[in-house]
């Protein structure tokens, strides 16, 4: 027995040593690293999971701005330092991340992406009074807490309603069908979409629900087809928006077929088959290789210098807009405390030139003001492209 | 086979070591939380809720020999029934922990009842696929009551007599509380009747049966025992986080959970412990080092583990002596 008792004392004195030898030198690598304290800000993402695709790219366009920050000297006279954080796509490792920020003190944090990772760890910010932007997290609830200190870079799903509906109002439709799928994002957006297009006096004819996994929609698209609409906007999902498309072709519709942010996918074309997709309309979010301004250009061109690939999706241009928007109100308010920052965000921002389109401010809830939405069209080759 | 560590005698052993190391633990439990930071105190919480569950499982599979890797749906009923119906009609939390604990047995009877005559690793195959079957629905959004991937926001916190728990040491004390008291239910269960019966079980089920024991009622009894534990793990997870979400569920979880278990020793309630912290606290420790290969010395640790340890850390006596003189038939022995 005093073998295996040598053993054990043996695997603990390496453990002891271990973790010591490991902590110390990270403890002391921090403090020669600047003449000021560098300041810091964190990125919490899904790096690992199953949104680790979305996590990385939020990651990285947050270092990238703040080591262009650093190469140009800083903020403040003081370095950026990124704090990295993981929520592995699973809330609870979300609060965890969150808290360890806290205990690092940093003065602003740019995630998480999905909203589920967002809520919990927004909490958490709030209590310690840190700045929070989400660039990704669209559920309505997450602003509805009278959190002071947080923002979103994305828009709500009602102002991609408001962009269609402005959309098809100004292209001269009188009559829509929209149909939904009863999700909560897909419902929601067609209530919102609804809503503001009585407001601009287009008609409703037709509102209802299909249900998802279905494939035979005939008896809605006749329903549909009595109603006689000048177009059709299905705010579900693309399996069911191409065989939608395919269906009202076959029945003879001639109404203008058109989808919402969820029916931008490849897919949708494959479904439905060219013939009847032709022409079809979705609005969504700009791709980010479809952003025509100057900063767009220049960030897409610097993110590939360094990662050798072009950002693949907005969620990772509207993070680069975030973590910007703290270095400006940094800069402007020439401050590093949380307080000034949310509220300058709150007050100061009017045209900023942001990549992702220029940002006019957020409300008083902090969401952000105004729309990027766009309408592509499907071309000849079954492409989607911007839509005159 | 002599690599027993000395700590298997203190805390499994009666006598005034065990005695201090008790008291010791106590103290520790009650001072952790005012010396550590938010980040730590939230570490202890979920090691706490681990603990649980690591406990409720050990019931069924370290107990009752069942295998079972859809531990998590249990917990998820426990989460969202306590989700549901606290947002939708507004019953505090703590009231919801029975009812979420009842639920979750329920649910379990009602799954387990016709599989529980399957064997071994067939067992373990209905298991997983019910895991899955629930967190699926769960991402489904039955009824519009789960919410989808976006899962439920806004839970309330738990209050007691007009205290609010708001700070994670606050909830430090809820949980390891119920950890205490469920650690000292598992411990009189083991040496009752129940706990008896179960490993006879576990042992050998034709042989339990022949000696009177209604084997199918007390496998029944240990997946809704074992179920209603994780539903109040579901419980406190769900008011501590205040968001619950599919991801919280997933099959990994399960898998987490299932370590545990055998990483600490199947039937051992300190392995148990053991196990939750090698499974849950390391990884947290290990944060900052290893941020990308986490993964891989989890495995390379389980791998040495099942090389010099294939009993557990701290194993049941009995186990230990089975697992040390190889036999089958000293197994059966020392078993009965």
């Amino acid at each position: 027995m005093s073998r295996s008792r040598g053993i054990a004392l043996f695997l603990l004195a390496i453990m002891i040593v271990g973790v010591g030898g490991c902590a110390q030198p990270k403890a002391e690598e921090k403090k020669p690293a600047a003449p000021a304290e560098p300041i810091k800000i964190g990125v919490q993402g899904p790096i690992s999971g199953q949104w680790a695709f979305e996590g990385e790219g939020i990651a990285r366009a947050v270092n990238l701005v703040a080591e262009q920050v650093n190469e140009k000297g800083g903020v403040l006279g003081r370095k950026i330092q990124v704090i990295q954080g993981d929520d592995k796509s699973d809330p609870k490792e979300s609060a965890l991340v969150a808290q360890k920020m806290v205990a690092e003190k940093v003065i602003a944090v740019v995630g998480s992406y999905a909203s589920s990772l967002t809520e919990p760890a927004s909490a958490i910010y709030d209590e310690a009074g840190i700045v929070h932007i989400t660039p990704s997290s669209t559920a309505t609830k997450l602003t509805t807490k009278g959190y002071k200190r947080f923002f979103r870079t994305c828009f709500l799903d009602d102002r991609q309603g408001l962009f269609a509906a402005e959309y098809f109002s100004k292209k001269g439709y009188k009559n829509l069908a929209v149909i939904h799928d009863n999700t909560t994002y897909a419902k929601g957006l067609a209530e919102w979409t609804k809503k503001y297009l009585e407001e601009r006096g287009v008609k409703v004819v037709f509102f209802d629900a299909i249900t998802p996994g279905e494939k035979d929609f005939t008896p809605t698209l006749t329903k549909v087809k009595a109603a006689n609409p000048d177009a059709i906007y299905f705010t579900g999902y693309f399996p069911e928006g191409g065989l939608l498309c395919k269906q009202a072709k076959e029945l003879k519709i001639q109404a203008l077929f058109s989808g919402g942010n969820a029916v931008n996918n490849p897919e949708f074309v494959k479904i439905a088959g060219l013939d009847a997709a032709k022409g079809a309309i979705v609005t969504t979010e700009p791709l980010p290789g479809d952003l025509p301004y100057p900063e767009a250009k220049q960030f897409m061109e610097d993110y590939k210098k360094k990662y050798g690939d072009y950002p693949k999706s907005i969620w990772v241009i509207l993070a680069a807009d975030a973590m910007r928007l703290i270095v400006t109100a940094m800069e402007k308010t020439g401050s590093a405390e949380p307080a000034k920052i949310a509220e300058y965000l709150h007050t100061q921002v009017k045209d900023f030139p942001g990549i992702s389109g220029p940002i006019i401010g957020f409300d008083e809830k902090g969401d952000r003001l105004g729309t990027i939405h766009k309408a592509y069209v499907v071309d000849d080759r079954g492409e989607f492209v911007p839509a005159p | 086979m002599k690599w027993v560590f000395q700590i298997n005698e203190i805390s499994l052993g009666p006598g005034i070591a065990r005695t201090y190391a008790l008291a010791g633990l106590g103290v520790l439990l009650v001072i952790y939380p005012l010396v550590v930071n938010d980040y730590w105190a939230m570490v202890g919480n979920f090691y706490g809720i681990y603990v649980l569950l690591g406990c409720s499982l050990n019931l069924i599979v370290g107990d009752a020999g069942l295998f079972n890797l859809g531990h998590a749906a249990f917990y998820a009923v426990g989460a969202y029934s306590t989700a549901i119906l606290n947002t939708r009609w507004h019953v505090p939390t703590l009231v919801l922990l029975p009812l979420s604990a009842a639920l979750a047995a329920m649910f379990a009877v009602v799954i387990s009842k016709p599989i529980l005559h399957l064997r071994g690793d067939y067992l373990c195959i209905v298991t997983i696929g019910f895991g899955e079957i629930v967190r699926i629905a769960l991402y489904q959004n039955p009824f519009g009551l789960t919410g989808g991937p976006n899962g439920i926001f806004g839970i309330g916190r738990p209050s007691l007599f007009g205290f609010v728990f708001r700070r994670p040491w606050h909830y430090f004390y809820l949980i390891w509380a119920f950890v205490v008291l469920t650690i000292f239910a598992m411990r009189r269960l083991e040496e009752s009747r129940l706990g008896r019966a179960w490993n006879c079980i576990r042992e050998d089920d034709l042989a339990a049966e022949a000696m009177g024991i209604d084997t199918a009622r007390l496998k029944l009894l240990a997946f809704a025992l074992g179920a209603g534990v994780a539903g109040i793990a579901g419980n406190l997870f769900a008011s501590n986080m205040t968001v619950i979400a599919p991801e919280s569920f997933s099959f990994w979880e399960s898998v987490l959970m299932f370590c545990i278990v055998v990483l600490g020793g199947p039937g051992s309630v300190p392995g148990v412990i053991i196990g939750a912290f090698g499974m849950f606290v390391l990884p947290e420790l290990f944060r900052g080092f290893f941020l990308r290969s986490r993964l891989l010395v989890f495995g390379a640790a389980m791998v040495a583990m099942m090389l010099f340890r294939p009993e557990g850390l701290l194993p049941v006596q009995q186990w230990k002596r089975a697992a040390e003189s190889r036999g089958e038939g000293a197994r059966r022995a020392a078993a009965v």
